[in-house]
């Protein structure tokens, strides 16, 4: 297995340097730029413009700007002040040794953004997929178990409402309902809060912190469930019809055995790739969620990134979120294997 | 490893996660470091212990974290409401358009000595008293030094302002005693250190090493303002609580005021209508004119007076052209009989739902408003009449003008253009682009609408940008100069746009050449004669039309009842007088 490993990450690095160079690319060649909101006041005089781009290191050919991003410029010297002298090393290190640039709109560095906002995203969307899996894994197995039952069509229905439902709008009907009908009996005040991630200037207090979750994890879990149960309750159809199961039943093990020991720990297989690949959203974010409820999450930096054309945070976020769908495939295949003694790696 | 232990395994991973997961949630998310050490207070003696007043509270809520605390970067347009929090500079406009002094004890004019031009070779200097009262949070005392030193690091940093160019040197005479000598008369004198963006730093406080654009005070300022940033955190909220070293005695009034960053518009009024703010800043207009009408506790309130105009910019150009004339849009009389086809009035009440003021001059705000140029008529008939006049006419039926003895096109081309507007504004932006569109097609116009953008309709030539490389036909947003005086706004639209290497001058026409002409003569200290050689723009400007101004669009925001003295401005951000709010229980 660790040849395995070894293999595939060996192999991860062209195609990573093939998706640095497409993202880099596609991001670049957009139209607009980010200088957009200096020139419409029109007080870009060239001599500015060209001090910005300087600065923000857009005056060089794209190819140029392309290896500065991936390898930095310490190795090369630059013209600083902009009088066409080269006149001392760069100061980039570039995304290979870590150096992920600066934000165009706050000029810090973009490792420093991000870190502000991904623990958020991930406090948020963590909860969101335990709440999915302790809801969605007894409706997809009991809908499965009891096929064609009122409690499978109940759930069929409400699954497809989960996934039809457009989860912007769902958001703004929580907040109508919860936050702006509902009181609590006792203080009179909102029944629960209408966004950000905890009371401002309050006291760590556990129960605060629910509160604040409780609309987004809903908003975010509908779908996500709708789509999980759906799943599991595919996957156990298939395998409670299988030879094995009935070969188990015939031995005479209880219904509870073979359903649980048997039936859903194979069913469970395919779900864990899944969940492998919905969890690079943790880091790319969830951007309706963040937006609607003040989650000051990846989501909006990703979101205001894109449309302000703040490259560096906008490239950070896209590359890093595509190193780890990567990683996340890599860590299926590996479950898929470990959990599945037929499967072997080669 | 047997299969059992193989799923332990995965449970302890996945539980693992998951705690993790809410350990992280639950850490507690402050970033700005400790405040600097305060200035020694006496403690007062023994007194009886009365009950402490209830701390004062007001939330503001605003679309986007600000960049940081100055005005000079791509921002979100906050921050210089955060600004004004904690940082002064050495004068200001009053909602009235009038300056008044911050960190200066008088404005420097030329009856009181403070401005002084020498009449052979123009240079002029204007000296500035500094008070002798003002402290930074850490007491520190405000003086000349700060002064040079934010413009030194401005210049560093490569930040242009509009006087930039003009200063020729900064000298400190005392402590506080600034002479700032101009190489020619500047009429924005008063706010090259002052209006809405500038703010004066603290030399001894800020790291100059890492520079205007890096330092720590965009994130961390030391305070000379009313209040003193607390807490920031990202994406978030900022807490400014008051500055107790605060020169005006006994303000501000407000303990606490918190910004709270709300995305989403309808979230914002709903916590509004909860009373769980008391700000709603820069509401939609069917929001603004529901704080009105439901009078649940909320109310609005606009500037007296405004800066942003909604403009439809005409190319006089071929699309993307520097020379070829465009087909009708280069015909001033096809310009005239546009702008004659638009109910202004209706646009503003009905889709503006009453925010707006109708415009038909650049110079529409006092103190230069009063060149007498008459407001258009809307007049479908007139539109129609001036287009036939210029060549325009239908006369197969299908509604869409054909070129009959028209200037600058070939008999029979069908008169259409590509209509274009920014997409940042909102819905309110679009109706009125449909509704122009729908009267342009009555008169023969047929227009394909479309949204940009802003990222994309004013970004450069080279970046894929589409109104510098002149590549639009018509287009409509949104603009204006902030303080009192338009010569640098005159100067970047008509004068720079005779230099640019861009196509800037395809929408500002003919008029481009003779009122960047003019503009060299508004750079005196003599008031009366740049309000006769504004008037002569304004009537060149109505003449030619490049562009045609629409309306004006108010700032508005939405305020709890309990808010007073909030007075919003054109001239300055909301936040300039916050020292003065109160709040009613």
């Amino acid at each position: 297995m660790g040849q395995y490993i070894v293999r595939r990450l060996l192999q991860a690095i062209p195609m990573l340097l093939i998706v640095s160079i497409v993202l880099f690319a596609l991001v670049n060649l957009a139209p607009g730029g980010p200088l957009a909101q200096y020139t419409r006041s029109r007080r870009m005089t060239e001599e500015r413009r060209e001090s910005l781009m300087r600065q923000f290191g857009l005056d060089k050919p794209l190819p140029v700007q392309y290896i500065i991003w991936l390898a930095g410029n310490d190795w090369m010297e630059v013209d600083t002040d902009g009088d066409g002298v080269k006149d001392s090393y760069g100061t980039r290190k570039g995304i290979l040794r870590g150096d992920f640039g600066f934000s165009f709109k706050t000029r810090e560095p973009v490792l420093k953004e991000i870190w502000e906002r991904l623990p958020n995203t991930f406090y948020l969307l963590g909860i969101t997929m335990l709440i999915t899996g302790l809801i969605a894994i007894p409706i997809g197995i009991l809908s499965a178990i009891k096929q064609y039952s009122a409690f499978d069509i109940t759930a069929t229905t409400l699954s497809f409402m989960g996934q039809a439902i457009p989860d912007f709008w769902f958001g703004l009907i929580l907040i109508l309902i919860f936050y702006g009908t509902l009181n609590n009996p006792i203080t009179g005040k909102a029944l629960l809060p209408s966004g950000g991630m905890a009371t401002i200037g309050a006291d760590f207090d556990i129960w605060d912190r629910v509160k604040h979750l409780i609309l987004p994890v809903t908003m975010g879990m509908v779908g996500w469930v709708a789509w999980y149960s759906r799943f599991l309750r595919s996957s156990m159809l298939e395998i409670i019809n299988l030879d094995y199961i009935r070969t188990a039943r015939a031995k005479g093990q209880s219904e509870r055995k073979v359903l649980y020991k048997h039936a859903f720990r194979n069913a469970l297989i395919p779900l864990v790739t899944m969940f492998a690949l919905d969890f690079p959203y943790i880091f790319t974010g969830y951007v309706y969620a963040e937006l609607i409820f003040s989650w000051p999450g990846m989501g909006r930096l990703y979101y205001s990134s894109a449309t302000a054309r703040n490259y560096p945070v906008l490239l950070g976020v896209l590359i890093i979120g595509a190193a780890l769908v990567i990683l996340c495939n890599l860590l299926a295949d590996i479950a898929y294997a470990y959990l599945d003694p037929r499967v072997r790696f080669e | 490893m047997a299969r059992l232990g193989k799923y332990k395994i995965l449970t302890l991973m996945v539980t693992l996660f998951f705690v993790a997961t809410f350990v992280i949630g639950c850490a507690t998310q402050e970033t700005v470091d400790e405040p600097p050490d305060q200035p020694v207070v006496d403690e007062p003696a023994d007194e009886p212990a009365d009950e402490p007043p209830a701390k004062t509270s007001i939330t503001i809520l605003i679309y986007a974290n600000p960049a940081e605390f100055h005005g000079f970067n791509i921002g979100s347009g906050l921050e210089e409401a955060i600004g004004e929090m904690v940082m002064l500079s050495l004068a200001e406009i009053d909602p009235d358009g009038n300056f008044y002094p911050e960190l200066a004890t008088e404005i420097p004019t030329l009856e009181n000595g403070g401005v002084v031009m020498d009449e052979e070779t123009w240079v002029t200097t204007v000296t500035w008293h500094l008070r002798d009262d003002i402290y930074w949070e850490d007491g520190e005392q405000v003086n000349v030094d700060d002064v040079i030193f934010t413009w030194e690091a401005m210049q560093a940093a490569e930040v242009w302002t509009a006087s930039a160019d003009s200063i020729e040197s900064l000298e400190k005479v005392d402590d506080f005693t600034l002479i700032v000598t101009y190489a020619w008369p500047e009429p924005e004198y008063v706010t090259t250190f002052g209006g809405e963006n500038f703010f004066i730093y603290a030399e001894h406080f800020c790291d100059a090493e890492e520079g205007y654009w890096t330092w720590n005070c965009n994130s961390e300022p030391l305070s000379a303002g009313p209040y003193v940033l607390e807490e920031w955190v990202t994406d978030d909220h900022l807490t400014f609580v008051r500055n107790e070293n605060y020169y005006e005695e006994g303000k501000p009034y407000i303990d606490e005021v918190i910004f709270m960053v709300v995305p989403e518009e309808s979230v914002k009024r709903a916590i509004m209508d909860e009373g769980d703010a008391d700000v709603h800043y820069w509401p939609a207009e069917n929001h603004a004119i529901s704080y009105q009408e439901e009078g649940n506790g909320t109310k609005w309130a606009v500037s007296p007076t405004d800066r942003w105009v909604m403009k439809l910019f005409f190319n006089t150009k071929a699309w993307g052209e520097e020379e070829t004339p465009h087909a009708f849009l280069a015909d001033k009389r096809v310009r005239h009989a546009l702008r004659m086809a638009i109910d202004v009035d209706t646009i503003i009440e009905d889709i503006f739902l009453g925010f707006g003021k109708p415009v038909w001059t650049t110079f529409f705000r006092p103190p230069f408003n009063s060149c007498g140029i008459p407001r258009p008529e809307f007049d479908m008939a007139g539109a129609a009449a001036l287009l036939k006049e210029a060549g325009w006419e239908d006369t197969d039926g299908d509604g869409v003008n054909e070129c009959h003895g028209c200037l600058y096109a070939e008999e029979g081309d069908l008169m259409t253009a590509e209509y274009v507007i920014w997409s940042g504004y909102g819905e309110t932006l679009e109706f009125a682009q449909q509704f122009i569109a729908e009267a342009w097609a009555d008169i023969g116009l047929q227009t394909e609408l479309s949204m940009l953008e802003d990222a994309v309709l004013w970004a450069s030539p080279d970046e894929g940008g589409t109104e510098l490389a002149g590549k639009f036909e018509i287009d409509m947003w949104d603009s204006g100069y902030s303080g009192v005086d338009p010569t640098g706004w005159l100067w970047d639209y008509f004068y720079y746009a005779e230099e640019s290497e861009w196509n800037l001058a395809n929408w500002t026409g003919e008029a481009a050449e003779e009122v960047g002409a003019l503009i060299d003569e508004l750079y005196t200290v003599d008031e009366d004669y740049r309000m006769e050689v504004f008037c002569d723009m304004a009537l060149i400007l109505e003449e030619e039309l490049p562009y045609v101004e629409l309306f004006s669009t108010l700032e508005q925001f939405g305020l709890s009842d309990r808010l007073q003295g909030v007075k919003p401005t054109t001239f300055d951000i909301l936040t300039w007088n916050v020292a003065d709010w109160t709040v009613t229980e």
